[in-house]
């Protein structure tokens, strides 16, 4: 079998990898549970994301430092995420198609995104640095700090997104138009800005995401599609019960996909991903923590 | 003196099927008013085309002088096929509703079902923000006028009795600060306990000079509570009845349906 050391390492490096999916599928979950439709483009916004982290901070570019290149980032995705849904989804919303409707429009989106970061930065592979370097010594393994910085950081935002959703009035009123949006409506709610609200939280969140993948792996126009295979695992696998159920739902694919990698190799984690998802919807079809009822 | 809400040959429905037509209705300030009248006959749809969830087909909606919906669009055929938002606008928002101060409370409102009655309490005042008026409302009258939602302030409004979540959601409408409040069938389906406790509730809402447009089945509770009461019948007001006309229950079912049986 395997050792302690080895053991520890592959589901610290699993914990990791849970908590960069937590990020993109709560990001993922926001939209979908409020405004009821399927963002395809969040991929494109996790690379658009990191390309900007990219033009920021590489020394290549304008040099100015990690942190700078994430503030950027994060605020200009979610400008970006309000304006994809004022013009990619909002004109549609009264349609009764909308679901089908919107598919169509936020693909079309992840066309026009990677199309314009080709034509922007180019298909040659970039990547960032990561936040923190160095490692540190647990005795039995090495941990680097920018693991531990991505966790630290993916705990924060979550926390900070908890906060507002439970505590923020305009966080309730947002899993309030998520819940009834005709009550809403009569309650005197502004439900299109708070639609643009959560578009502009997940994109933020997504562009977030992106500069971590941007770290860990190398950056490509298309570098969002796995990432947001990977986020819709996780959300379906853990339902969207609550804001917190495609947490959990990401650490577990993220262990079972390091240990996947370690056991059966990377070329089969994905089967293994997708085998242990439909089990599991066979067995309980919302999800490992759902209720029938969406809701944030 | 302005009148507090006026419809102008107001129409409309569930395209294609147009469920009322041509209603005429002015209420006064400070005036509540009673609706009864036999179910689909589109008493419900009417309230939904005055707070804007439902676009009218035609006619006007005046509010405090103030008309809430836009002109029908020109020619909007035309722009059948076009669906962004600046070409068919909307003819009514809902939200601008609300916000000038005219709160519908929606019949059996299932409102936020994984929200607490505190956060749901918490949201109402948003649009209140910035209204002037005589019925300031805070969450220690709301309390008072239903100790049971101060009972149940942790619970998700799932877990609530029907009752109950009628409870809040009237407590919710008073916490916008209405100008007026329509409630629809605010006793329907509840325990004759419960529908004592709301009656008296509301009440002492119309009390404290909040005015009300009530829709019920129940004469005896109408009739105590409203000056005018409106008979809606086949998409029209059939009559309309002064407080000291109101029959009793036998009589008003026969005058909508003609002689009684018996």
């Amino acid at each position: 079998m395997m050792g302690l050391d080895t053991f520890l390492a592959v589901a610290s490096g699993g914990l990791v990898l849970g908590a960069l999916y937590a990020l993109m599928a709560a990001g993922l979950a926001a939209v979908w549970t409020t405004l009821g439709i399927f963002n395809f483009a969040h991929g494109a916004f996790i690379a658009l994301g990191a390309y900007i982290g990219w033009q920021i901070a590489d020394a290549q570019a304008a040099g100015l430092g990690l942190a700078l290149g994430v503030a950027v980032a994060v605020v200009v995705l979610f400008l970006a995420g309000v304006l994809f849904h004022l013009v990619l989804v909002r004109p549609f919303e009264r349609r009764p198609d909308i679901v089908t409707a919107s598919v169509i429009t936020t693909l079309a989106g992840t066309a026009i995104i990677e199309s314009a970061l080709n034509l922007i930065w180019g298909p040659r592979s970039k990547q960032l640095a990561r936040l923190g370097d160095g490692e540190i010594d647990l005795g039995l393994i090495r941990i680097p700090v920018a693991d531990l910085v991505l966790i630290a950081v993916v705990v924060a935002t979550l926390s900070g997104l908890g906060w507002f959703l439970r505590r923020s009035r305009t966080g309730r009123a947002m899993r309030a138009v998520s819940q009834n949006r005709e009550a809403a409506e009569l309650m005197g709610l502004d439900v299109p800005r708070l639609y643009a609200l959560a578009f502009g939280l997940s994109a933020a969140m997504a562009g977030l995401a992106g500069i971590f993948v941007g770290g860990l792996r190398f950056m490509a126009p298309t570098m969002g599609a796995d990432p947001l295979m990977k986020a819709l695992i996780v959300v379906i696998l853990g339902g969207i019960a609550r804001f917190t159920s495609p947490i959990y739902a990401a650490i577990l694919v993220g262990l079972v996909e390091s240990f996947a990698n370690y056991f059966v190799g990377l070329y089969w984690t994905p089967a293994v991903l997708f085998a242990i998802m439909i089990a599991v919807l066979i067995v309980k079809p919302s999800g490992l923590f759902g209720h029938h009822q969406r809701t944030l | 003196m302005t009148a507090l809400l006026e419809l102008r040959q107001l129409s409309g429905g569930y395209s294609p099927i147009q469920v009322f037509q041509n209603v005429d209705l002015v209420v006064g300030p400070g005036e509540t008013i009673g609706f009864f009248g036999p179910n689909g006959h589109g008493k419900t749809t009417l309230m939904k085309t005055i707070s804007g969830v439902l676009e009218p087909w035609s006619g006007d909606v005046i509010f405090e002088g103030r008309r809430m919906n836009r002109e029908a669009p020109r020619g909007s055929r035309r722009f059948r096929n076009f669906n962004y938002d600046a070409v068919t606008r909307r003819r009514m928002d809902p939200k601008e509703v609300a916000r000038a101060g005219l709160i519908h409370v929606a019949q059996g409102n299932l409102l936020f079902p994984e929200l607490t009655v505190d956060e749901v309490l918490s949201i109402a005042p948003m649009a209140a923000a910035g209204r002037d008026s005589g019925n300031r409302f805070g969450l220690a009258q709301v309390h008072a006028l239903f100790p049971r939602l101060a009972e149940r302030r942790a619970h998700k409004i799932r877990f609530l009795s029907g009752g109950e979540r009628q409870m809040v959601s009237i407590a919710a409408g008073l916490l916008t600060v209405p100008r007026l409040l329509i409630l629809d069938e605010p006793t329907l389906g509840l325990s004759p306990k419960l529908r004592k406790e709301l009656c008296q509730s509301i009440r002492a809402i119309r009390d404290m000079g909040v005015p009300l447009i009530v829709i019920d089945q129940d004469v005896a509770f109408l009739s105590a509570l409203i000056d005018r009461l409106y008979l809606f019948d086949h998409g029209r007001i059939a009559r309309a009845l002064p407080r000291a006309e109101i029959p009793d229950h036998g009589k008003l079912m026969s005058m909508l349906f003609g002689e009684s049986l018996t």
